[in-house]
């Protein structure tokens, strides 16, 4: 813990902005992210790095939407290295170029996690909800020529966990270095696709047993999978704990925990634009809501988990049980467990709804 | 997954596809002993190593003893304790590793003393002592079914060694000769002690699970072998960066995390700079802290871990 309260930031993610050229279901801005601008200009994510540096933190993700829809992104780029940051991209592939690629490393630019919706082409494009397989291959092969650290995000559902053996040969032949075979967390879009989503048990037990196999033909890449918390009954330690090493700043430069803080009720995050980072991090009743251990309730407050969980996602307690404070109902101890029941024993649904731009 | 019992015969071929996917034959560091592709002080580091195993085999078949009250059954299995002990000193099986550490050019004291097992190896071996002792009879006597598979393997290391290693003396082999024909009898008989005791559908996959948990432990034990004598360095990825709230050590930031390293850590990973192997980056380390306590065991910890984080890589 620092002077003031609250623990030490270490990693900044900087969403820096919510437009991006494909559409996918899954999507995990905010469904009302047309109407959340992009309020920060190079300078003033310079300002939010300097200052993440001094709270402590060491890495800075830069994400979206799309960031390389963003004219100024190479400065951006620079400014999160010259503040000591390990540059970090997470990118669609597109709009961005390799001359473009190359001009971020130049600006100091280490690593890149790019997202790829399936292994097939036409698939991954029918997802993405935009042809973008081929640009995103090429992408892959200039971050491998450019001497970057890749990563390869493959978001996995209903429509494609068959196929998690064949991500894992395309990423042997990028030569990436991680691949996160990252079954979609149900929030935002993917909540409202939940029913055309949402994989069977059986889905994720042969695609676990595919994942063992390929880990064991060699040690890279490194394969991370873990099984969902719908089938797990363990919630996931959500972003390390609430306000406990990891900030998100948004587009409009308000500081969240998470990604999808920002929708729960009654609670007041505070905009890099009026505050410091620091009183942003520290101070706003927001980011303390649900800081440490006080506002557990039974089942959490006496579990021996707690320390490892974290009690789980607050965003998913408050959206499958209406309070936040409750356990994350993908617990197997959890009161409201049934939340996560109903919602495997709804029929499969086939009609997607991609993202859009109408706030509803 | 229906509830009814594999066929004898359909249960013996999913205990033998165990073998086929997961038997350490395939192992990597096993292809290359058996190509000739091993220096001399990997072969070196494997028989040392390796002799922990052998030294764990009848610890494990004496727990199985103590698990069975039919006096048929332990009359067959106590033959195994007699494979390895010997009825006399200087007889049995762990006596034949002695020899092969000596004519591979270790001291057999040294070896005999298990100083210097790697600690993954400790780990995998002590692993499948837990595994057999916490199971009942059926499940432990499965775990052995890798002998199913171990004639053949036993087999094709004479003939490599005879190829590709003419510096390891005949003699020394011995080990090896005697176990092409005590592990098909063995597994003869364990086959078919757990064919005719798994009686249901769960104790059958009680006993495949058994089975690829040992293949599992076999294989762990050779990725340990094989990782002390990769040579690590920091990986291109890496910023390492001081660590300003602990004094002397560091932060390594990579894509994914940031891994804090304390000084000790650090003095470590000075060493790695691609050369030198892990075995000798564990003996400089060693020589430096000669009264510290397990510092190799430390040293190969931390560079597994360290490896597993992305923050070396090792060629
Ligand atoms: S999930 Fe898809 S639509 Fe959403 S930001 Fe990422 S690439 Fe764009
Ligand atoms: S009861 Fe709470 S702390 Fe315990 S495992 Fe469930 S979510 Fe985690």
């Amino acid at each position: 813990m620092s002077a003031a309260g609250a623990p030490r930031l270490w990693n900044l993610v900087a969403e820096l902005t919510y437009r991006c050229p494909l559409r996918c279901p899954y999507c995990s801005n905010p469904t009302q992210w047309s109407a959340i601008r992009d309020a920060l200009d190079a300078d003033a994510w310079g300002r939010v790095f300097r200052e993440a540096a001094a709270l402590g933190a060491v890495h800075v993700g830069l994400t979206g939407g799309e960031p390389s829809v963003r004219g100024d992104l190479a400065e951006i780029v620079r400014a999160a290295a010259d503040a000591q940051l390990y540059p970090h991209l997470v990118t669609a592939g597109l709009p961005l170029t390799e001359s473009g690629l190359a001009a971020l490393r130049d600006a100091g630019l280490r690593s890149v996690q790019l997202s790829i919706q399936d292994a097939d082409a036409e698939a991954s494009d029918a997802i993405a909800g935009t042809p973008s397989f081929e640009r995103k291959l090429a992408i892959a092969r200039a971050a491998r020529a450019l001497g970057l650290a890749l990563t390869l995000n493959f978001v996995l559902h209903r429509r494609n966990l068959g196929r998690v053996g064949e991500m894992v040969a395309l990423a042997r032949t990028l030569d990436a270095d991680r691949v996160e075979l990252a079954n979609a967390q149900y929030d935002g879009w993917a909540l409202r696709n939940r029913d055309a989503l949402l994989p069977s048990r059986e889905q994720l037990e042969a695609a676990s047993a595919v994942v063992a196999a390929e880990r064991a033909k060699a040690s890279r890449p490194e394969l991370v999978w873990v099984l969902p918390d719908y089938f797990s009954g363990r919630p996931k330690p959500c972003m390390g704990g609430w306000g406990a090493r990891l900030a998100v700043v948004a587009p409009d430069g308000l500081v969240l925990p998470c990604h999808a803080a920002r929708d729960l009720p009654g609670l007041a995050f505070w905009n890099v634009r009026e505050r410091s980072l620091r009183e942003c991090w520290h101070e706003a009743p927001g980011m303390n809501a649900y800081r440490g251990e006080s506002w557990m309730r039974e089942p959490c407050r006496s579990c021996e988990r707690r320390a490892q969980d974290f009690g789980g996602c607050r965003c998913q307690a408050f959206r499958l049980t209406g309070d936040a404070a409750n356990t994350d109902p993908a617990c197997a101890l959890a009161p409201r467990r049934d939340a996560i029941a109903a919602a495997r024993q709804r029929p499969a649904s086939d009609a997607l709804r991609y993202r859009d731009a109408r706030s509803s | 997954m229906s509830d009814a019992p594999l066929s004898p015969a359909a249960f013996e071929a999913r205990l033998r596809a165990v073998g086929t996917e997961r038997y350490h034959d395939k192992h990597p560091f096993n292809l290359r002993m058996h190509e000739g592709e091993l220096s001399r002080a990997e072969l070196q580091t494997w028989v040392r190593n390796r002799y922990y195993y052998q030294t764990r085999i009848p610890v494990k078949d004496s727990a199985i003893l103590t698990k069975s009250g039919d006096p048929a059954f332990r009359r067959e299995w106590v033959q195994r304790l007699h494979d390895h002990d010997g009825r006399a000193p200087g007889e049995g099986g762990l006596e034949l590793w002695l020899r092969l550490a000596e004519t591979v050019g270790l001291a057999r004291d040294d070896v005999a003393s298990l100083a210097g097992v790697l600690p993954g190896v400790r780990r995998a071996c002590d692993a499948y002592v837990e595994l057999v002792e916490g199971a009942d009879l059926l499940v432990a006597v499965a775990a052995s079914l890798t002998e199913l598979f171990a004639g053949d393997i036993m087999k094709t290391r004479l003939a490599a060694f005879e190829k590709h290693y003419p510096w390891v003396d005949a003699e020394g082999l011995a080990y090896f000769r005697s176990r092409t024909t005590q592990a098909p009898r063995d597994a003869r008989f364990g086959l078919a002690f757990v064919v005719e005791n798994a009686k249901t559908r769960a104790d059958q996959e009680r006993c495949v699970a058994a089975v690829e948990k040992k293949c599992e432990i076999l294989w762990s034990l050779l990725d340990a072998v094989e990782a002390a004598h990769r040579r690590p360095r920091l990986s291109p990825h890496v910023v390492l960066r001081d660590d300003d709230e602990r004094p002397g050590g560091k932060v390594a930031v990579l894509s994914e995390r940031a891994v804090r390293v304390n000084e000790a850590g650090c003095e470590i990973l000075a060493a790695c700079d691609g050369a030198r192997t892990a075995e000798e980056i564990a003996s400089l380390l060693r020589a430096r802290h000669p009264d510290t306590p397990h510092v190799a065991d430390d040293v190969h910890d931390f560079l597994g871990e360290m490896e597993r984080l992305g923050v070396l890589v090792a060629a």
